[in-house]
């Protein structure tokens, strides 16, 4: 099974008309606003998406088995509260009993529920026959709920196993005003899957196999975060969200916070190029400059140490980010100086989407996460490389010793030049 | 984004994402946010109260592939879209004015030349150039990011910075 960047974006395509149906349909039946939030295409393996349902939120779902020209499984989330939520705006104009959110999904919740699941999936799956033209049929829907994966996939082959790496459709559908959102999975069976890819790809490809590659490179990049920032700061961090999307370049400053951000960027130069940027809320850039910086530093702006604090800690974190990349990929890759930045999130983010935006449509963000116990720290990384240098430094890759290299990126002292 | 549903007039302003354009009249507000080196283009007629907004990524849509799809991601081909859309609902092509805000350098790297910004307001210049559309207001270029909403009834764009309180941080164009 290979997989090219045409490929992924058509799936992508298929994902954003199938969510635009999903949202339209919703408001048809609901008469509520909707908006299509972000979508995504992601590489997860199996515990990452059981990690993502234990959250301990008790969730329903409404499920529909697919077959035709993509076989698996199409499944509509929603958190429980929300669920009651859009139950009761279904039902509120007949003169029904009161529904208690709290309470049990008694038969007239239930059927509602799925019935909201069940036109929200075929909004989905007409999308996807819409841009494969093609015919997908949907076996009648099924309702799960619980609070772990196991009510929600434990029983479908198709789900990835522990280790297994499944490319997962995520789209967020928004109630205008409220907070309901759902999310949306695509589980195909890989044969399935393989022959749909077949017939998309428009290049050599790579090999199915290799993105192993891309979640170690993740994997090790977060580590080495984690650790420097540790290293440098002394406040105890740790990786909390590590993966790996594809998405439309547009869609990536539309993912960041709206609001006032500190940010350290740099570009990058190897195989692959690219850009990197580590962005803080205020609060967590205050903090980290208190932990630098041992003498009391303007409290409203960040002021030149504060700025150079921030810049260092960035530097480093960007050096052990990359080295973790080198290592897997046994290649070397270079950063530039940081560039610090207090502005607005998402006018951080557009520059590199334009630079990138020359010559690809869509890119694979490296996406992580790291935070502090009981302290602010929370920073968020972007990694964007250039398309056509990963996927050179993909196939270049030999996966049979992604096994055995060690992490040998060394905390060192950064060449501030 | 995308919204299913809105009601005409509805209060809330419009979002205009990145590579979209949307075309509106009356006390509508179109909103764009964080811009860094994107740029708005708002063009509207006085006379109709027709006006619209984009919020384009890149400087050259003729040369690329997918500019019929997504017209509203290049600065040329998104402002001959807006101008289409604004004739077809009633405008008058000639009365049409012009105002431009974003297309900053936020980052000084190598690999950005003469810097991304620079490349989408040249290019959106050139175009309303070309089209004979008058810029007749611009709030363009320096290394800050700008939130802005365009209100097509009064041709008002309102542009504002991460800090509001700064010199530059409310512009009324």
């Amino acid at each position: 099974m290979k997989l090219d960047v045409n490929a992924l974006g058509t799936f992508y395509r298929m994902a954003r008309e199938g969510a635009g149906l999903a949202a339209g349909r919703l408001t048809h039946m609901t008469g509520v606003e909707t908006q299509v939030g972000v979508t995504k295409l992601n590489f997860m393996r199996g515990r990452e998406i059981q990690r993502d349902f234990e959250d301990s939120t008790e969730k329903v779902g409404v499920r529909v088995k697919l077959t035709g020209a993509i076989e698996g499984y199409s499944m509509i989330v929603f958190e429980r509260e929300n669920a009651f939520r859009i139950v009761e705006t279904l039902l509120a104009e007949s003169d029904e009993a009161e529904i208690d959110v709290d309470g049990e999904f008694d038969e007239m919740t239930r059927s509602a529920a799925t019935e909201v699941g069940h036109i929200m999936n075929s909004g989905f799956i007409d999308g996807w026959a819409d841009v494969l033209e093609t015919v997908i049929d949907v076996s009648t829907p099924e309702f799960v709920q619980g609070a772990t994966a196991e009510p929600f996939f434990g029983d479908v082959s198709e789900a990835p196993d522990d280790d297994d790496l499944a490319l997962l459709f995520q789209s967020r559908i928004e109630t205008v005003g409220t907070e309901v959102g759902f999310s949306h999975y695509l589980f195909p069976k890989r044969e399935s899957m393989s022959a749909l890819l077949d017939r998309l790809r428009t290049s050599g490809g790579i090999e199915y196999d290799k993105l192993d590659g891309f979640d170690r490179m993740a994997e090790r990049g977060a580590e080495e975060v984690a650790k420097t920032a540790t290293t440098l700061t002394g406040i105890d961090t740790s990786v909390e969200i590590r993966r790996l999307n594809f998405v439309s370049l547009e869609a990536i400053p539309e993912q960041v916070a709206d609001q006032k951000l500190v940010g350290v960027a740099f570009e990058f130069d190897g195989m692959p190029s690219g850009y990197l940027l580590f962005l803080f809320d205020e609060e967590s850039a205050h903090e980290i400059v208190d932990a630098m910086v041992p003498m009391e530093v303007d409290e409203d702006g960040f002021g030149e140490m504060g700025t150079s604090a921030i810049k260092e800690l960035g530097n480093i974190m960007a050096s052990g980010f990359l080295d973790g990349w080198a290592n897997v990929l046994d290649t070397t890759i270079d950063h530039s100086t940081p560039e610090f930045i207090h502005d607005m999130g998402a006018a951080a983010v557009d520059p590199v989407i334009i630079q990138l935006g020359e010559n690809q449509e869509f890119a694979f963000v490296f996406d992580t996460v790291v935070v502090a116990d009981g302290r602010e720290f929370d920073c968020e990384v972007y990694a964007i490389p250039d398309e056509a240098d990963l996927e050179r430094a993909l196939n270049n890759l030999d996966v049979d010793r992604i096994e055995e290299t060690p992490t040998t990126a060394e905390f060192q002292e950064v060449n501030n030049s | 984004m995308k919204t299913y549903g809105t009601e005409p007039g509805a209060p809330t302003p419009v979002q205009v994402g990145i590579s979209e354009l949307v075309v509106s009249d009356g006390d509508d507000t179109l909103k764009s946010y964080g811009l860094g080196s994107c740029l708005a283009i708002a063009l509207y007629d006085p006379d109709s109260d027709i006006g619209g907004l984009a919020h384009v990524m890149l400087p050259d849509g003729d040369t690329a592939d997918n500019s019929d799809r997504k017209p509203g991601k290049y600065a040329d081909t998104a402002i001959r879209a807006l101008l289409r859309r604004m004739v077809e609902q009633g405008a008058s092509y000639t009365t049409v004015k012009a105002k431009i805000a974003g297309g900053s350098d936020m980052f000084e790297f190598e690999s950005f030349g003469d810097g991304v910004g620079q490349r989408n307001i040249a290019a959106a210049k050139e175009e309303l150039e070309k089209l004979g559309v008058p810029l007749i207001a611009e709030d363009v270029g320096g290394e800050y990011g700008r939130t802005v909403e365009f209100t097509p009834g009064t041709g008002t764009l309102l542009v504002k910075t991460a800090d509001e309180s700064a010199e530059n941080g409310r512009v009324e164009l």
